[in-house]
């Protein structure tokens, strides 16, 4: 029987640790870059700063040299919404190519397949006339409105509803629900699957970059777009500003993370296991 | 914000055909007359190039002429074989990596578990724009701490990441493991925690070795995982653009060693980096892309089918 300090000192503990250390040490270096000055910036195998200066941090949120609360809010709403309605829209899809006989299912599936397989990159032109013509180019809509429409999705929650047993749906409808009914019953069962594909929908709506810079206007741009702004050399702003900066894109993530770290296990077994 | 002013421009003349397509406008010997007018309006035009934005001279469709334009340009043909290579690179590294952190991970006890996956999850949380300037300050350059903990500890000389041809692709390469590694680990993980006790126990009583139990009770678990996260890749690798637009500035990088597909197609379509303004070749070449991905993805699907058969 091996002692409890054994059991956390064993070589599979100290491979992970490693390779954890080794992939998050430059973002300690990030956070820790935040009080240094240029020079000490540009010494990279320093870890630790000569003295901690709060001033990159007071410069960032006294919004010196860019309104970064409202970069912020930008893209906390944008990523919010987008995650939201992307994830009720591809779940009623899967839901509906799962259990659903309709004509034409085969053909509108392939479709979703391709709209995964067309680079979103590719289509920044044709969306762009698009969005002018329904007056909506510049708002913080022009971004969430495209981005709910994800084919990674629909294949997502056809996999996830096809587990679900005939049965269930039977029952429902034999008992006279409605089928949006049945839909809304089903749901707790896939709660899992949901705050999953919720929270990588977020966290790629969080890091999108070429869809704002094209269609968003000035005053709803979104963090990545200030945080070039922030590195932009122009500016002669401090690299200390963009590494605090840079430090609290971050947290939203880390947070939700965080909290639905539980959900989102339980989902990734489930689709492995079957 | 120049990237708003060059689709305005776009818009406002659609059919503007830059210079460089002058030799796919006439297409076809029936054409021949009409090609040869095409051709005289084309070189009045260009007397006067303040105006050759302006008036546009040709206004018809070209048939296949931009797919034919595009499969000939050396360029595309360059971004594609740099593409094919980035995700070929990026899957083959990460998926065995992911693998053998995910197997050490399930050993290490529960309550470290999920602080140690964070660790490796951090670079997938980060935004692109972070990764690139991370890469910049801290990896890049003589001073590096990849040249100075990893390469001259080795014996070699510093590498010039950034600069040096032979080194865009496999920086870019690395900043693609280093991101998406956490993730494909936190999958198998989680498909590795699915499979019930009783299989190992099952396969200790029968005598099973390690590498036995890892062919028949691991790698079938974590098979549908695998395939989910190899068709990922390959989709982030194909459409990749931010990180390469973040490290290289919307460049090819040097020699256009790092040229990927998106980021030629967004040279082809937006005058910024390299003057070039050609929109129906843009669209040809995301067109091309598309039965490419099509046949990865319907190779690895059908390959999964297979799997799952037998």
């Amino acid at each position: 029987m091996r002692t409890t300090s054994a059991r956390y000192l064993s070589p599979s503990v100290l491979v992970s640790l490693l390779a954890g250390l080794v992939f998050s040490y430059p973002f300690l270096w990030m956070f820790l870059s935040a009080f240094k000055t240029n020079k000490e910036i540009y010494q990279p195998l320093l870890l630790f700063p000569a003295d901690y200066e709060w001033d990159a941090f007071a410069a960032l949120f006294s919004e010196k040299y860019l309104d970064f609360s409202r970069f912020f809010m930008n893209s906390v709403f944008i990523s919010c919404l987008q995650a939201l309605f992307a994830t009720a829209v591809t779940a009623c899809a899967g839901f509906a190519f799962a259990k659903l006989n309709f004509r034409f299912k085969g053909a509108l599936f392939l479709l979703a397949v391709l709209v995964i397989l067309v680079p979103k990159q590719a289509l920044a032109i044709p969306l762009f006339e698009w969005l002018t013509w329904l007056e909506l180019n510049g708002s913080r809509w022009a971004v969430i409105l495209p981005g709910i429409a994800s084919g990674l999705g629909i294949v997502f929650f056809t996999q996830i509803f096809s587990r679900i047993p005939n049965e269930l749906i039977d029952l429902a409808r034999v008992e006279g629900a409605s089928l949006p009914r049945t839909f809304l019953a089903i749901l707790p069962l896939v709660a899992p699957a949901l705050v999953t594909y919720g929270l990588i929908h977020f966290i790629l709506a969080w890091q999108e970059h070429l869809f704002p810079l094209l269609l968003l206007s000035d005053a709803n741009q979104t963090l990545p777009l200030g945080l070039a702004k922030l590195r932009d050399s122009s500016h002669r702003i401090p690299e200390a500003v963009a590494m605090a900066a840079a430090t609290f894109t971050l947290v939203p993530v880390v947070v939700l993370f965080a909290v639905f770290y539980g959900k989102m296990r339980t989902a990734l077994a489930e689709l492995t296991l079957h | 914000m120049p990237l708003g002013l060059s689709v305005d421009l776009a818009l406002q003349n659609p059919d503007y055909v830059p210079e460089y397509r002058e030799d796919a406008a006439p297409q076809g010997g029936e054409e021949a007359g009409s090609a040869t007018s095409g051709t005289v309006d084309w070189l009045n035009v260009s007397w006067e190039p303040e105006e050759e934005a302006v008036s546009a001279p040709v206004e018809k469709y070209l048939g296949l002429g931009n797919f034919s334009y595009v499969l000939g340009d050396p360029k595309f043909h360059k971004a594609l074989k740099n593409t094919a290579l980035y995700v070929l690179a990026t899957i083959t590294i990460a998926l065995p990596l992911a693998f053998f952190l995910a197997h050490f991970l399930r050993q290490v006890p529960g309550r470290i578990r999920p602080v140690l996956s964070f660790l490796l999850l951090l670079p997938g949380f980060c935004l692109s724009g972070v990764l690139a300037t991370l890469f910049q300050l801290f990896f890049h350059g003589r001073e590096g701490a990849l040249n100075q903990w990893l390469v001259v500890p080795m014996g070699f000389d510093p590498i010039n990441w950034l600069l040096d041809p032979s080194f865009v692709l496999p920086a870019l390469v690395l900043q693609a493991v280093w991101r998406w590694t956490g993730f494909i680990v936190l999958f198998f993980l989680c498909g590795m925690e699915a499979i019930p006790k009783s299989y190992y126990e099952a396969a200790k009583v029968e005598g099973a070795g390690a590498w036995r139990v890892m062919r028949s009770i691991t790698f079938p678990a974590i098979r549908h995982v695998a395939v989910f996260a190899a068709v990922f890749l390959m989709i982030d690798g194909f459409a990749s653009f931010s990180g390469a637009y973040n490290l290289l500035g919307g460049s090819g990088g040097i020699l256009d060693s790092g040229l990927l597909l998106v980021t030629y197609l967004y040279q082809v379509a937006f005058p910024g980096g390299s003057g070039q303004f050609d929109f129906p070749a843009a669209a040809a070449m995301s067109l091309l892309v598309v039965p490419l991905t099509a046949l990865m993805l319907f190779l690895v699907l059908f390959g999964r089918n297979r799997l799952s058969k037998a």
